[in-house]
């Protein structure tokens, strides 16, 4: 058993082609950021090498610790939106009436491409013409918020179409982990005269614990490497008020002609992701724990 | 040192050549026929000089040209059409060259362009912006100079002058323009009427027009300033009202400071605007379109915008009949006491075409720049609205009033100054842009303004 | 647990737990049919946009009917866009990605969980790490990778880039799933001379369908929306994806938004079709799986 389970040719067969390509398409191009990022580069011409005096910009650099600041913000908003997802997935995946057809209305708006949800945001927060003002000054608002004209509270607005866009992404993970929780587990407690909520807390959730942890490092990297509505309804603006860490680099990249420098950017960016994703992995993992990642 | 040049290249003199009005300038149009007439001739020996080749090696090598631009079918059918016939006219003359296009839309035109010339795999032609965006390229020898294609039989001559300067760099230039835009300040005659106001000639009238305006519940002004560019010419055109092109322009090359108390006066009167409520209620969050838009269905009263849009105005079938009627221009008022001349625009030229410097069929590549401009000097405005680089007659072509008119203010301007993100390079462009939004929106004031600017220029040198 | 059961047990609590039962399910599904009519409104509304000229998209409320429904939107889509040729290209690539993904992470996370070798671990840290590089770093390596390999400008540049960029995300999902893959299963399977292939193949894959749906369903919705990759690896007009074709009418100056809004309508719908059959399977697929567990 175990030698056929620690077949090293099998391992190899099933591991080596994915590594491969992983190695080439994405870790030599992380190599490669890291390489620019000692680059004083416009991206198109040619470079010199200035040793890690972007780095040394980078830590000076009040917008990028401000973007960096708005992506850490939305990870915490991201995870706390977990909450929300696991219930509506504990709801639909529970023996509620109809259940299978919410789940695929639920799911619908997954589909749309950024185009689209970044389109309909903007009808949503149109300062006059917009569903929410309209909404606001029919119920007798006079001077509703500008949402994304506006400094203090641009990151905010921006926030709830990027949870709202993830939505579907997680609630069908959710789902399909819940369904995997077995029929005769979830029977037993109920002869026992658990209640659904009981069942939930104290059987499914510690059963998909797993799952939990992988969608919350998700939800991390997710966040703090997002770049599309952004891009698309504030562009980061106004005045940086709604940049975050992507955004930030895609601008030096490849608006400014600072090529090395966002390089050191997307690099810092990928150091910072690692180490969150490390303290997150510590404080969620206990020693027995089955489940690595 | 560089910059100063396009900045000033402008001048009152060189831009009253543009188009042959009146019958003073008949000769001239003729002359301009002539040379047409001398070009035709060369490329008639070209063809010669191509057929005794042929003659010598019956089966030239076929070579492919890689030509990419960013005027998508969809979007832009009038450009399309155009570049079609344009490239299927050039196949026919050089018949040993296939021309292979590749169009995106322009966001995604600028990220391929820097992704393939790292890679150095520029198209042999392709669509570059002037100044800022182009000083990279030229600098990293991506872009081929053009000179040679310019002093062959006078082209030169065709173009409107200062447009090519826009495309050099230390003296070469490197694309050829293919569009060039002032941006008057459009307005809606029929609301105008209705809250009895005239138009504005001085920036005191213009305050006065908004504050009535906005009494009266109009939105004086559309502004998209999401965009940014679009809040910048506001500001750009202040700046040349009160202090002349000499101050932005000094402060831009150096031989000046952005803290110049002439750019902290436009400010602001930027901000004063924006206190006597000007704009669109939100404009920081909204798109040039979007703020279009609501001029477009007359809930906003003016509109600055560059003259790429007067199709809007004009034969944009789209549009209602009776708003493109009522839709006028008038020039950025002045400023009492301002050193600026009514006649100073802010504007420029957009897009041109380069040469790739690798390209491996450089002599073809040029060859097609040069009829490719030729062409579309001829056809542009009348078939597709857009300006182009080269001199238009406007007595031989068939436009619309207002674009005329518009034609004709471009041949009387004194001065254009060049959109201050396009003269900029880009990571001063961005401090300016972004500074453009927080001034606009209340967040520095003038003071703080011109500082980031002038640090942003200083970190530059 | 029992205070509800307790009660439940005397008659009087049956009638109020009925009643309680009842309107709290009445409640439940007043604020479940309310999120299905949120989530169904994007749909509409997209449908509306796409037949709405420029003005009526942007003075129009969201959902007002336009005047004049612009049926000659999708006219011009068809007509201008050459959608048919897109949506070959979409569904190959799409499809070969999305069944090249999930082979190589199924692979991968079989082998990361259900086999024994020491370096699983790390194998397991460098999948994950290629979770966090952001896209816009990997366009300049990427571009001059393919260019020297020769496959710029053919649709194995993007299909690889697919499936490598996302591998890592596919496998973290599994990975909780396979998880929960009771051992006893696989030492059943060998004790009975079953191969290592023939487990997976037979065994392990079927059992995994709900999951393999679910990254199914999420590989295919990013791939089918994915156009930075498109625009930087492919030239050729003949090879390009579906969401080229909304590029098509975004101008130097304006946007065909009402075309736009056409074109994101055609090429959601087979996405539509494909997420409620593959939907289906997350459901199917365990009934299946549980009667061979």
């Amino acid at each position: 058993m175990n030698q056929i389970m620690s077949n090293k040719r099998v391992i190899a067969l099933y591991t080596l082609p994915a590594l491969l390509l992983i190695m080439v398409l994405i870790y030599v191009p992380l190599a490669l950021t890291g390489y620019y990022g000692l680059m004083d580069w416009d991206g198109i011409g040619e470079m010199t090498f200035i040793g890690l005096d972007n780095y040394a910009a980078l830590i000076v650099d009040g917008a990028f610790w401000s973007s960096a600041w708005h992506s850490l913000l939305l990870a915490v908003f991201s995870v706390g939106s977990l909450v929300l997802y696991l219930g509506v997935s504990l709801v639909l995946a529970s023996d509620v009436k109809g259940a299978n057809l919410f789940r695929k209305i639920y799911l619908i708006p997954m589909l749309l491409s950024s185009v689209a949800i970044a389109q309909l945001w903007l009808r949503v927060y149109h300062p006059t013409n917009g569903v929410m003002n309209r909404f606001l000054t029919s119920i007798g608002i006079e001077n509703p918020p500008l949402w994304l004209a506006d400094t203090s509270i641009v990151l905010f607005a921006i926030f709830i179409p990027i949870i709202w866009q993830y939505a579907g992404f997680y609630i069908i993970i959710y789902y399909a982990a819940l369904k995997n929780v077995p029929n005769e587990i979830v029977e037993a407690a109920r002869i026992d005269g658990a209640s659904p909520l009981q069942i939930a807390y104290k059987i499914k959730l510690p059963l998909i614990a797993g799952i939990i942890k992988v969608t919350i490092v998700l939800a991390v990297i997710g966040s703090l490497k997002y770049f599309d509505l952004i891009y698309v309804m504030t562009d980061g603006g106004p005045n940086g008020a709604s940049e975050v860490m992507a955004s930030y680099m895609y601008k030096l990249a490849f608006r400014t002609n600072e090529f090395g420098y966002g390089s050191a950017v997307g690099f810092f960016l990928l150091i910072l992701i690692l180490i969150v994703t490390y303290l997150i992995r510590k404080a969620t993992t206990s020693k027995d724990d089955e489940v690595q990642y | 040192m560089k910059k100063k040049m396009y900045l000033s290249m402008f001048s009152a003199a060189a831009v009253l050549s543009l188009a042959a009005c009146g019958s003073g300038d008949n000769e001239e149009a003729s002359g301009a026929a002539g040379g047409n007439d001398d070009s035709g001739n060369n490329a008639a020996e070209g063809n010669e000089a191509e057929g005794n080749n042929e003659g010598a090696s019956e089966d030239q090598e076929e070579v492919t040209l890689d030509f990419m631009h960013l005027w998508p079918q969809g979007s832009s059918p009038d450009h399309y059409r155009i570049v079609e016939d344009i490239i299927s006219e050039f196949e026919e003359e050089y018949s040993h060259v296939t021309v292979e296009m590749e169009v995106l839309e322009n966001e995604q035109y600028k990220n391929k362009l820097q992704v393939v010339s790292s890679s150095n795999q520029l198209p042999d032609v392709g669509m570059t912006w002037p100044a800022g965006f182009l000083e990279p390229y030229a600098e990293g020898e991506m872009f081929a100079p053009l000179d040679d294609i310019l002093d062959e039989d006078g082209m030169r001559d065709d173009f409107v002058a200062g447009t090519v300067e826009a495309y050099s760099v230390d003296d070469q230039a490197y694309a050829l323009p293919l569009e060039l835009n002032i941006a008057p300040v459009f307005y809606n005659q029929a609301i105008f009427e209705e809250n009895g106001v005239e138009v504005p000639e001085t920036y005191e009238d213009l305050l006065s027009v908004i504050d009535t305006l906005a009494s009266n519940g109009v939105t004086p002004i559309a502004l998209g300033n999401r965009d940014r560019w679009t809040g910048s010419m506001w500001y750009m055109y202040l700046a040349d009202r009160i202090g002349g092109s000499d101050a932005l322009n000094s402060a831009i090359d150096r031989s000046g400071s952005f803290e110049d108390e002439r750019l902290v006066d436009a400010a602001a009167r930027i901000q004063e605007m924006v206190d006597h409520d000007a704009f669109i209620p939100g404009f920081n969050g909204l798109s040039d379109q979007e703020a279009k838009a609501e001029f477009m269905n007359s809930s906003a009263a003016m509109y600055l915008i560059g003259s790429w849009d007067l199709p809007n105005y004009t034969t944009n079938e789209e549009v209602d009949q009776e708003f493109r009627d009522n839709i006028d221009f008038f020039k950025f008022p002045e400023v009492d006491g301002g050193e600026g001349e009514i006649n100073n625009w802010v504007g420029g030229p957009g897009v041109g075409l380069f040469v790739a410097e690798d390209s491996d069929v450089k002599e073809e590549a040029k060859a097609f720049v040069k009829h490719f401009t030729e062409e579309w000097g001829k056809r542009s405005v009348e078939d597709a609205g857009v300006i182009p680089g080269t001199q238009v007659n406007t007595d031989e072509v068939d436009l619309p009033d207002l674009f005329i008119d518009v034609l004709d203010e471009l041949n009387n301007a004194s001065d254009i100054t060049l959109f201050a993100d396009v003269q900029m390079s880009s990571s001063v462009a961005e401090e300016h842009l972004n500074m453009i939004q927080s001034l606009f929106g209340g967040e520095v004031t003038p003071e703080e303004f011109t500082e980031a600017h002038e640090e942003a220029l200083q970190a530059e040198d | 647990m029992s205070n509800t059961a307790a009660m439940e047990k005397s008659g009087q609590g049956i009638k109020i737990g009925s009643l309680r039962l009842k309107l709290s399910s009445m409640i439940l599904y007043l604020i479940l049919g309310l999120v299905a009519l949120l989530q169904i409104l994007p749909l509409i509304w997209l449908l509306l946009f796409s037949l709405k000229d420029n003005q009526e998209v942007f003075n129009l409320a969201p959902f007002a009917l336009p005047q004049d429904p612009q049926w000659s939107n999708y006219a011009r889509v068809w007509v201008d866009g050459n959608i048919g040729l897109y949506f070959f290209n979409s569904v190959l690539v799409t499809g070969i990605s999305v069944i090249l993904t999930i082979l190589l992470a199924s692979f991968v996370t079989f082998a990361l969980t259900r086999m024994q070798w020491k370096l699983s671990k790390l194998a397991l840290g460098l999948f994950m790490v290629g979770l966090m590089i952001p896209v816009h770093s990997a366009l300049i390596p990427l571009f001059s990778f393919f260019t020297t390999i020769g496959i710029m400008d053919n649709h194995l540049s993007i299909i690889l880039t697919y499936t490598a960029f996302n591998l890592p995300l596919t496998i973290m999902i599994l990975l909780g799933f396979y998880y929960t893959i009771p051992r006893e299963l696989e030492e059943a399977a060998i004790v009975d001379g079953c191969s290592i292939h023939r487990l997976f193949f037979r065994i392990i894959l079927p059992i995994t369908a709900p999951v393999v749906a679910t990254t199914a369903i999420i590989n295919m919705i990013y791939n089918w929306n994915e156009f930075v990759f498109v625009n930087t690896f492919i030239s050729s007009d003949s090879l390009k994806t579906l969401t080229v074709g909304i590029q098509n009418f975004i101008g130097q100056y304006s946007t065909d938004w009402g075309a736009i809004g056409a074109t994101l309508v055609i090429s959601m719908l087979p996405i539509l079709i494909a997420f409620f059959l593959l939907s289906n399977k997350i459901v199917e697929g365990m009934t299946s799986g549980s009667v061979k567990g």
